[in-house]
Formats: structure tokens, C-alpha cells, sequence
């Protein structure tokens, strides 16, 4: 067997010990099968923004913004969706007004994705953190239609519902989004969106529609999160616009960034298994009272905080001495292209042979 | 009569303006004339004038001097004000024109802080090529310094300083930080260690904001602090302004409180324009933000610039947070808002341009204190503070990527 092909078959045990997981008796109560779920819907959330930061190098921080588009989106269609459209009697079925919020989510992205065509990598990372913000305010203060600061309560998906079902429809949605990102990426497309990474004139040069496929991979990546969200917070049962502040981003920016931003494969084992970790690590109790001296510094401390300062560290160290992240040498054995992409991975130097002139 | 001219100006005028922004440029371009500033032009002779000027311009295509972009920017404002006081004829900001300069005053007086950290900002990435996305975190840290240093100088030593001395302190432990930060993280991208650095720095910044923000909420805590005031004296009451007989202008009032801290805030960005006018160092810096090449030539070492350009960044960000630290409650999360505001800023006044971030803080304050004071609903006036300064970012954006003063993109 080549390495390729026992990777294959080392994502296919794994696929297959996470779909009888539940079935076992192992994960014990609901919360561990709730935990994983949420690892597979950061997974989502992360290997998506991958494919949009990572492999088209658009710097995004609204990816979350578009996940409540979507979500709320569905929700309000759940709720006031009858009287809206004016149906007579009976409701919208969930499905649909996901479907709703998905197409939703990806409209955003395309006005979003052609007002910021111009723009190069910090215009347009900057203008989606101010996107992103407005969003959150604009949730908060229309509390008519989306409950402001209280929330926006949904339906559940289907009449019976169980931590089980939900674990299994997060992680079909998981593979079958991984899929399409997979096959987008591997394709002639893909290849475009890394020529567009890696130098935007040059690919324009030899012929490529930059601005078709920018514009696209911010329709696609957002319809994906909107889906995303559209689901897991029927599953959940309701979203706040807390579910957007910048930390849940820069949550996500670190998973991917910790598996490694350049690959969907990494950023999805990253953010699964980051995700589960800071969540068990909510039990290790630090942060009650710390006294310096005289210098009391509780007891109110915020108990949760220092596992976020833990992931920005861990974040920081993969970027400066592991670009590529922690999994790249995980991946890069079961790979048989990894010479070719070495290769093609051009050394950039933005300031030519300074070290000459430093003294 | 009313409402033909509210059909002309909400229907016509946005339309003129589409149609502006979409076609001058290719008629600039169709005659091989510098098209750059057509789009920006074309929308707002659209929206003042409609299909006349825009036929004017379409036959003419005269050259565009800055002062024909200002006067017709300022006639833009001038209608827009039109239809809003025509839709909301019982508005404050409509009848009562005390009201609309107090409005102003105030915002020029918070713009000069917004202005001192974005200078910062655009300081930084004029000579580093890098945005800062821990600017806001910075930012919070210069507040914490502050409060702290004042905490413990009152309890330790027993003495009430003023918050002044707070913002000093706050300076250099926000640009030894900065440096620290810069030293290990963004020089290996100067010395050519990483690839694609634009990305990475966007990244490696954020990052360290990010950690920055949740160690002061793990080690401080999410409970609001405030420090003492700058001035203890009430609010400062001036007389109604009169001429002859008629009045001009009723009673204004303001806070020392604030005044002191916009006046902190002019005095130091004086120091700043001053050290980067006028001293040898401050000239190195300008140099290497011009030409780095031509600049080591000249013997300035861009490394070490690129350190103290990031220190000097980090430490207005700093300054400007002891600075308001004395008026705005400070949790662990005001960096994110604070940031949102110096991005807003940076790009009105053009990435890297000091002037502009000058100018586009004292622009977004008015904007934002006006639009919180006039928006229709006053409670969501104020929840949307932010919003208006968005809305200045996403016009710009589309009209005028280069800000004010900036370069070519």
C-alpha cells in the first residue's frame, strides 16, 4: 500500500470509530456526545475559513458573522416565516428555512465578496472585523425581530430529537462539506484560488478571472458556515449575538491556524480536537484567588479565561515556528505530493536582503 | 411641493449617483485621462446635481483639483442634511442648532484621542507595512497600566497622583511590549524567515491580541474599573453668544473632565509631529517610511526603525487608553470597539498618512457624536455609535480606497 492509501485508510478507521462512537457505551452521558458534536461543527466553521484565508489568502474575520446570517436567518423564518410570506395555517418545515439561511449567507457573501474585490489582504481584514461588529450591534439593537441580547429561540429540527441524532447529523454535514471543499480545492479551481494567494497580478497575467473567483469562494464559504449554523443552532435551540464577538472568531482563526491554515484536512483535525480540549479543560479549576504581596487579585476572576490565553500562546508559537501547523508533519507522511508542493510553495521576501544593511 | 423634491432627492439622486460611479470612469478612461478620483467624483455629482452635471462632466471631462472634490463633497453633506431634515422635521439636530454644536464640539474632542491612537496605528504600518490587530489590545493594556500604577501609588505610597502621571507610565509599559512583541515576532519577517509576511503578520498580531485580552480577563478579572478624574472642578458652563440683540448660539456645556483629555491628547500628537519633524531620529523614521533602500543608504538601519516605529505605535495606543481611562469604565474587552474605531480612521485618512489619521479622527468623532445624537430613535442612537463610523469605512471603500491622504493602493 502506498502512504496515500493507508492515510486513506487510517481517515476511514477514524470516520468509523466516530460513527459507532455513540452507539458504545464509552462517551457515557450526552454531554461527551454534545461535546464532540460541537467539535465537528467547529470543524466546519474551520476548515472553511481555511479554505477561504488559508488557500485563497482572503483574510477574513467575518466568517462568523456569516454563520449568524444564516442562522438567524433561519430562525426568524422559523418563527415569523408564516407571516411573513402570508401561508395559511401550518409552518415552515425547519429544512427549509435553513436552505433559506444558507442562500441567505451566501448572498452576503457575494455583496461582501464584491465590495472587497479591490481590496488586498488588510483592507480586507480590516473591513470584515468592522462587518462583523456591525452585524453584532445590528443583532443586539433590532431586538424586535432577533431577541436581542436574550436571544432567538428554534425549533427543533425534527418532533423526536436526541443528543444522538444530532451528533450524527453535525458529523454527515461535517464530511459532506469537507467533501465539496475537498474536491473545490483538488480541482482546477483550487489551483486557481492558490495562484491568486500567491501573487494576484500574475495570476491575472495568465489568465485568471480573479474576480470571479474571489467572489466565488466568499459565496461558497459562506453558504457553507450559514448552513453550518442554520443546523447546529436548531440543534442548540437558540443563538445570541455572543455567539459572534471577536473571541469565537479568533477561537476558530486558532484551531485552523494550530492543524494547519493551508490544509482542510489539518484545520479540521485541529479545530475537532482543539475544540474538545478546551472544553475539557474547563474543568481544571485555576483562577480563584491569586494574592501578590498585599495585591489580592480576586475572588471574582473570570474561571474560563486562561484556557482562551492558552490557545492565543499556542497560536502565536505554531505561527512563528510552525506556519504550517502542528499537524503538517502528520499529514505531509501519508502524502505522496508533498515534494511537488514544496517545490511550488514560493519563498516570498517582502524586504529585499536587509540583513546586509544592519549593522 | 415637499414631496416631489423627497421623490427627486431619494430616488433620483442615489440612481445619478449608481450611474455616476459605474460610467465616468470608463469615459475618463475612454479618453485616456487619469480616471482615479472619476468614480469618487461621478457619485457625488450625481447625487447633488443629477444628469446635468453629470452631462457637464460626461462632455467635459475637465480635471479634477481637490478643491472641486471638497466643494462638492461638502454640497453632498449639504443635500443629504436636506432630506434628512425634511423626513424628520421634529429632530433635534434639525431645529435646534446648539444642540448640533455641542454635538460637534464634543465629538472634536473625543476625535483628537480616536486620532492619537490611529496615528499610532498608520505610524506603524507606514514604516512596517504591517496592520496592527492588537492595536485595541494595546490599547486596553495602556488603560490597565494606568490604573494600576494610580492604584498602587494611592495605596502603597499614599499619594493621590493625577491621572497624567498614569498616562506616562502607561506609554512605556505599552511600547516596552510593543517591542518586546516586535523583537521576536514580526523582525524574523523583515530578516526574510517567513513566507508571504503580509499574511502572517495579520495573523501573528491578532494572535498576540487575542492573548493579550484573555490574560488581563484570567488574571484581572471582567469587573469594571475606572480611575480618578483629571480635573475635579464641575462642568463648565459657557454663556448664550449673542450679537446685538439676536442670539446666535444658546448655552454649551462641557465636561473638563473630557477637555483635559482632548487636550492631553493635541499636546501629545504636537510632541509626536514635532519629534517626527524636527529631530534626527524622527527624520529616519520618515526616510525609511519613504524609501527603506534609499534610507539605509543613507546610514539609518531599517530594523531598527521597524522596532521603534512599533514601539512608538504601541505606545500612543497606550497613551490614549490612560487617557480615557478617567471617563469610560474599563473592562478587559473595550480593545475590540477602540481597534474597530482606529481601523475606521486609518482607512479615511489613508493607510500610513499621519495627516489623515489627524484629520479622520476629528471626522469619525463629529460623525459618530452627531449620528448617536440625531438618529431618529435616541436609545438605538446610541447602541449604533459604531455603526456610523462603518458606514463612513464601506463609502470609502467604495469611493475613495486611498483614504484622504493615502497612497496608491
Amino acid at each position: 500500500m502506498s502512504r496515500q492509501q493507508q492515510g486513506m485508510v487510517l481517515l476511514a478507521v477514524i470516520s468509523v470509530i466516530l460513527l459507532i462512537l455513540p452507539q458504545t457505551n464509552l462517551l457515557g452521558n450526552n454531554y461527551r456526545v454534545t461535546l464532540i458534536r460541537d467539535g465537528f461543527f467547529y470543524a466546519i466553521l474551520a476548515s472553511s475559513w481555511a479554505l477561504l484565508a488559508g488557500v485563497s489568502g482572503q483574510f477574513s474575520f467575518g466568517h462568523m458573522a456569516f454563520m449568524a446570517i444564516g442562522a438567524y436567518t433561519a430562525g426568524i423564518l422559523g418563527r415569523d416565516g408564516v407571516a411573513i410570506i402570508g401561508l395559511a395555517g401550518g409552518e415552515i418545515h425547519p429544512l427549509m428555512t435553513i436552505i433559506a439561511g444558507t442562500i441567505m449567507a451566501g448572498f452576503v457573501g457575494f455583496i461582501i465578496g464584491v465590495l472587497l474585490l479591490r481590496l488586498r489582504a488588510a483592507y480586507l481584514a480590516l473591513f470584515t472585523i468592522a462587518f462583523s461588529e456591525l452585524i453584532r450591534i445590528g443583532l443586539i439593537t433590532e431586538f424586535q425581530f432577533t431577541g436581542g441580547s436574550n436571544g432567538l429561540e428554534f425549533r427543533p429540527l425534527f418532533a423526536s430529537t436526541s443528543a444522538r441524532l444530532d451528533y450524527y447529523i453535525m458529523f454527515v454535514l461535517l464530511v459532506v462539506s469537507l467533501a465539496v471543499m475537498y474536491s473545490l480545492s483538488n480541482s482546477r479551481f483550487g489551483m486557481f484560488l492558490r495562484a491568486i494567494r500567491e501573487d494576484e497580478e500574475a495570476a491575472a497575467a495568465m489568465g485568471v478571472d480573479i474576480v470571479r473567483y474571489k467572489v466565488l469562494i466568499f459565496v461558497i464559504t459562506s453558504a457553507i458556515v450559514g448552513l453550518a449554523g442554520g443546523v447546529f443552532y436548531h440543534q442548540v435551540g437558540i443563538i445570541t449575538p455572543n455567539s459572534i464577538v471577536l473571541l469565537q472568531m479568533s477561537l476558530v482563526i486558532a484551531y485552523a491556524v494550530i492543524g494547519g491554515m493551508e490544509s482542510l484536512l489539518g484545520a479540521t483535525v485541529g479545530a475537532f480536537v482543539s475544540r474538545i480540549v478546551i472544553e475539557l479543560l474547563r474543568e481544571i479549576p485555576i483562577g480563584t484567588t491569586i494574592t501578590i504581596g498585599d495585591f489580592s487579585l480576586g475572588p471574582t476572576i473570570e474561571p474560563g479565561a486562561w484556557r482562551f490565553a492558552l490557545f492565543g500562546l499556542i497560536m502565536i508559537i505554531t505561527l512563528r515556528f510552525a506556519r504550517n501547523g502542528l499537524l503538517y508533519a502528520i499529514i505531509q507522511w501519508f502524502s505522496e505530493r508533498h515534494v511537488a508542493i514544496e517545490q511550488t510553495v514560493s519563498k516570498r521576501v517582502t524586504d529585499p536582503a536587509p540583513e546586509e544593511v544592519a549593522s | 411641493m415637499h414631496a416631489i423634491i423627497l421623490i427627486w432627492l431619494l430616488l433620483a439622486g442615489p440612481v445619478w449617483a449608481a450611474v455616476g460611479a459605474l460610467r465616468l470612469p470608463r469615459q475618463y478612461h475612454r479618453r485616456g485621462l487619469d480616471s482615479s478620483q472619476s468614480s469618487y467624483v461621478g457619485t457625488l455629482a450625481g447625487l447633488v446635481a443629477g444628469p446635468f452635471a453629470l452631462y457637464y462632466l460626461w462632455q467635459k471631462t475637465p480635471s479634477l483639483s481637490r478643491r472641486a472634490m471638497v466643494s462638492l463633497f461638502i454640497a453632498a453633506l449639504a443635500e443629504l442634511f436636506i432630506i434628512f431634515a425634511l423626513f424628520f422635521p421634529d429632530n433635534l439636530c434639525a431645529t435646534n442648532h446648539t444642540y448640533v454644536t455641542q454635538q460637534v464640539l464634543n465629538g472634536l474632542t473625543i476625535g483628537t484621542i480616536y486620532a492619537l491612537m490611529a496615528i499610532g496605528l498608520t505610524l506603524i504600518y507606514s514604516i512596517q507595512g504591517v496592520v496592527s490587530f492588537a492595536h485595541g489590545q494595546f490599547y486596553m493594556v495602556g488603560g490597565y497600566a494606568s490604573l494600576f500604577f494610580l492604584d498602587a501609588a494611592a495605596e502603597d505610597v499614599g499619594i493621590e497622583l493625577n491621572p497624567v502621571w498614569g498616562i506616562i507610565v502607561a506609554g512605556f509599559v505599552t511600547m516596552a511590549i510593543g517591542i518586546l512583541f516586535e523583537r521576536f515576532f514580526l523582525r524574523p519577517m523583515h530578516t526574510g524567515q517567513i513566507e508571504r509576511a503580509r499574511e502572517y503578520a495579520i495573523l501573528i498580531t491578532f494572535g498576540f491580541g487575542f492573548f493579550m485580552e484573555y490574560t488581563t480577563l484570567a488574571t484581572i478579572g471582567p469587573q469594571p474599573h475606572r480611575a480618578g478624574r483629571f480635573i475635579q472642578t464641575a462642568s463648565l458652563r459657557l454663556e448664550p453668544l449673542t450679537v446685538g440683540d439676536t442670539p446666535l448660539l444658546g448655552r454649551l456645556i462641557f465636561q473638563p473632565n473630557r477637555l483635559a483629555s482632548g487636550l492631553i491628547a493635541v499636546l501629545l500628537i504636537a510632541a509626536l509631529v514635532y519629534f517626527l519633524q524636527r529631530t534626527w531620529t524622527g527624520r529616519g523614521l520618515r526616510a525609511v517610511s519613504m524609501d527603506k533602500q534609499a534610507a539605509a543608504v543613507t546610514g539609518i538601519n531599517p530594523l531598527g526603525m521597524n522596532t521603534l516605529a512599533f514601539g512608538i505605535g504601541t505606545m500612543l495606543a497606550g497613551m490614549s487608553g490612560a487617557a480615557l481611562v478617567p471617563i469610560f469604565d474599563w473592562v478587559p474587552w473595550v480593545g475590540a470597539a477602540a481597534a474597530t474605531r482606529s481601523y475606521v480612521v486609518v482607512v479615511l485618512g489613508g493607510l500610513g498618512s499621519v495627516p489623515g489619521a489627524l484629520l479622520g479622527g476629528l471626522v469619525l468623532g463629529v460623525v459618530e457624536a452627531l449620528g448617536s445624537g440625531c438618529y431618529p430613535n435616541p436609545s438605538k442612537g446610541a447602541s449604533y455609535i459604531q455603526a456610523f463610523g462603518l458606514v463612513i469605512f464601506a463609502v470609502v471603500l467604495l469611493l475613495k480606497p486611498t483614504g484622504l491622504f493615502g497612497r496608491k493602493l
